[in-house]
């Protein structure tokens, strides 16, 4: 039983927060991009 | 009408466009349907359709908005074609009735915060009785015009000064307050048994179908994809802003926030319920009110001996649903005073006219829950063709050159690829024939008179709803098209 909810913790955690972490880290990268070539 | 007003920036957009899918059906609607499906089976196929439905949708809205420069009616005209224009107008109409409801809606999380704050939500101990008491009484009219009021008064101040402060200010707001929320929620002794709950698949729940619906339509409410309302905001984007990582955010950011609401509430629930929390977190009560408005109360009374505390806790609960209603609000009145203007009306006559009719066609939700639900099933279902309608849109403009121009177009920092055409072509309209098929089919069954158009929740009602204003819209959509492309 726990077992079974740390893994689902784990893939649904990894995808919904890491999957928002890493396009907020992209998107902060190209605003960085950005505003120093301007 | 050449568009003269836009987000100042990229995290402007991005925070008003979150303050459209952190809606109360993250905090409410999502816990309860999690705790009726299985928990953490339910979890998978959510996180599923959040790939295939929520994300192709939000990406295809920003880059319609972008593309036509125009409301849905007139964006669904200039991509679909001038025939189809009454699609548009359809979806623009299905938000806009959401809105007389959804205002209600906020009043009441508004006047809860009220009640928690001044402490009078504590002052009794029967919770279903203080709701009914209120729900009965001149109140809900009360808070209904307040949400109204609050809602075009940010409206009226226009994009920048109105709908992206307004946003950069609640929604952060919001955030700060619900991972307060979070930290005291997990530090409640007993709190990991209703983590637990919330994490642990169930294979036999996984194998239903009706689990797998239920996850499709949780992601179609509370992504805010394919309400138009999105498409409304794009139209407000500048020419070299990006969409396909705009819309990532979005969506993986939306979800984000429902997870962190479940964890806090199964967390408190299964932490102070003293008699069985699974019943307790799955009752609907009139309207879906259960869990919100009656149990959760009685909860906060009960999380420490301090009242000071409690109110503070329940205070911080109610004052982040009011923020995240009204920031869904914000953007139903923006779409329904976009589409007003791009038939030829001032902003300001255009809100004015959006505001009154909001109040007046709202009043009979406001007074009878009746009619409410009739309001939420009909409209709520109809979401879902108002999704089917984009997806046609895209199939008639061109998959791959709505792909290469526009979203792989000027401004793109995340380039997509031909998965996009798959999704929007084949797999969309596969899920809203499947989705819709299956509301349907099912209405008959808790219903034998599933044909009678005065009953609250069933298949006439909606055919009844749907059948007049598609009827009225084809009639008049060689006007109504004409009169907004002209502009």
């Amino acid at each position: 039983m726990e077992i079974e909810a740390i893994f689902t913790f784990a893939v649904v955690g990894s995808i919904v927060w890491g999957g928002f972490t890493f396009f907020l880290s992209k998107a902060i990268k190209c605003e960085r991009n950005k505003n120093s070539s301007e | 009408m050449k568009q003269s007003e836009f987000f100042t920036s990229r995290w402007g957009l991005i925070l008003s466009t979150l303050g459209i899918a952190i809606g109360t059906g993250n905090i409410w609607r999502f816990s309860r349907i999690v705790a009726q499906n299985g928990g953490g089976s339910f979890l998978i196929p959510w996180v599923i359709f959040l790939l295939i439905w929520s994300l192709p949708l939000i990406i295809t809205e920003f880059a319609i908005g972008k593309y036509s420069r125009l409301g849905p009616t007139g964006a669904i005209a200039k991509t679909a074609g001038r025939s189809f224009g009454w699609m548009g107008a359809f979806i623009a109409f299905v938000s806009t009735a959401i809105m007389f409801y959804y205002s209600v809606v906020s009043g009441w999380c508004i006047r809860y915060f009220v009640s928690a704050f001044t402490g009078d939500l504590f002052n009794t101990s029967d919770h279903l009785v203080y709701w009914e008491n209120f729900s009965s009484s001149y109140l809900p009219v009360l808070y209904h015009m307040i949400a109204m009021l609050i809602g075009a008064v940010v409206v009226y101040r226009g994009i920048v000064n109105g709908v992206e402060k307004a946003n950069k200010v609640l929604v952060s707001s919001l955030l700060v307050i619900l991972f307060m929320l979070l930290f005291r929620a997990v530090t409640l002794p007993n709190a990991i048994e209703g983590i637990k709950y919330f994490f642990t698949p169930k294979l036999d729940y996984l194998l239903n179908y009706k689990v797998w619906l239920n996850a499709l339509t949780q992601n179609a409410w509370d992504t805010g994809a394919g309400w138009g309302l999105i498409l409304t905001y794009a139209v407000y984007m500048k020419r070299k802003e990006d969409i396909s990582l705009n819309a990532a955010m979005i969506g993986f950011g939306n979800n984000s926030i429902s997870l962190i609401a479940g964890i806090t509430i199964f967390s408190t629930v299964f932490s102070l319920s003293t008699v069985d929390a699974m019943s307790s977190i799955t009752q609907s009560g009139p309207a879906n009110t259960g869990l919100t408005f009656i149990y959760l109360p009685l909860l906060f009374s009960k999380i420490s001996g301090s009242l000071f505390i409690n109110t503070i806790f329940a205070s911080m609960f109610f004052l982040a649903l009011s923020f995240a209603a009204t920031t869904s609000l914000i953007s139903m009145i923006e779409l329904a005073t976009r589409t007003l203007i791009d038939y030829g009306l001032k902003r300001t006559k255009a809100l004015y006219i959006v505001a009154i009719t909001g109040f007046l066609l709202g009043l009979p939700s406001a007074v009878n829950m009746n009619f409410f639900i009739n309001q939420d099933w009909v409209w709520g279902v109809g979401l879902i063709l108002s999704g089917a309608f984009i997806s046609f849109a895209v199939i008639k403009f061109g998959p791959e050159k709505l792909r290469t121009q526009v979203i792989n177009g000027p401004g793109c920092d995340l380039k997509i690829g031909k998965w996009y055409n798959y999704l929007i072509t084949y797999v969309i309209p596969l899920e809203v024939i499947v989705l819709l098929t299956w509301w349907l089919v099912s209405s008959t069954s808790w219903d034998p008179e599933w044909w009678n158009p005065f009953h609250a929740e069933n298949a006439g009602t909606c055919f009844l709803q749907w059948g007049i204003v598609l009827t009225l819209f084809i009639i008049f959509n060689k006007k109504i098209v004409n009169k907004i492309l002209e502009d």
